[in-house]
């Protein structure tokens, strides 16, 4: 419980001091804000979704179905951070761009990202034998892992896009107010210690329901 | 009212909800374990 209150308090004193305290950055000026939300949910995007992949392949070699409710419990939860990313972008776009969505390249490849899972839990709920579902969903997992780094690496910056630079910039220096960076690693911490929670939350959720169907 | 205000008290009215509601989830499936 002690953990749980921390984690609580330190989001509310980083969004304090980040909303209240931090500058803003002068081309986003009040659309600074979103910043401490999207990068995070971003970052936790690929996170869990390299988890779901990490296990997939854990369950391939030693066919330990635990691996598989890790598997899917990231895909769901990264999905879902997915899915913030992209409305915290959308809503940005519009206040920085004009209109919510531009099909720009990173855009466009938030949208496969959010197709390629949205599949991925289409696939698990169209297949009732367990073990077959595991190793088929395992399977997929890790192909489709495969293409997150290229969505979100690569792709957006082999095309002109009017996003701002990511953290770490081309030129590979992070470019950042004191105060912004401290701001930002403590709402990334946060919520990445918000994720591991929901992780073992959810993983222990889908043991209760195999146990009830095993009753 | 400054609009930095409205925005942190959204956020932190947001979060304050979203974790109450997991530790009531979290205890509920204590309760499940338990059984």
């Amino acid at each position: 419980m002690v953990l749980r209150v921390l984690l609580f308090l330190w989001i509310a004193v980083a969004m304090v001091v980040a909303l209240l305290k931090a500058p803003l950055v002068p081309m986003l000026e009040e659309t600074t804000r979103v910043l401490y939300f999207h990068i995070p949910a971003a970052w936790l995007t690929v996170v869990a979704l390299g988890w779901s992949m990490v296990n997939s392949i854990v369950y391939l070699v030693k066919r330990d179905l635990r691996a598989d409710d890790h598997a899917a419990a990231a895909a769901e939860l990264g999905l879902l951070f997915c899915v913030g990313a992209t409305v915290s972008g959308a809503l940005w776009a519009k206040a920085m761009w004009g209109s919510y969505w531009n099909w720009d390249p990173r855009e466009t490849s938030i949208f496969f990202i959010l197709l390629l899972y949205t599949a991925y839990l289409a696939l698990r709920g169209s297949i009732e034998d367990e073990e077959k579902r595991a190793r088929l969903s395992a399977i997929y997992s890790v192909a489709a892992f495969v293409a997150v780094p290229f969505l979100i690496f690569v792709v957006p910056r082999m095309y002109e896009t009017l996003h701002p630079d990511p953290i770490i910039n081309p030129r590979g220096k992070v470019d950042m107010d004191p105060m912004i960076r401290w701001c930002f690693l403590a709402m990334l911490v946060g919520f990445t210690g918000l994720y591991v929670w929901l992780q073992s939350l959810r993983v222990r959720v889908s043991r209760l329901e195999r146990a009830a169907q095993a009753a | 009212m400054d609009r930095n205000f409205v925005v942190l008290g959204v956020s932190l009215l947001v979060w304050g909800l979203l974790f109450v509601w997991v530790l009531r989830v979290e205890k509920r499936v204590r309760e499940l374990e338990k059984r």
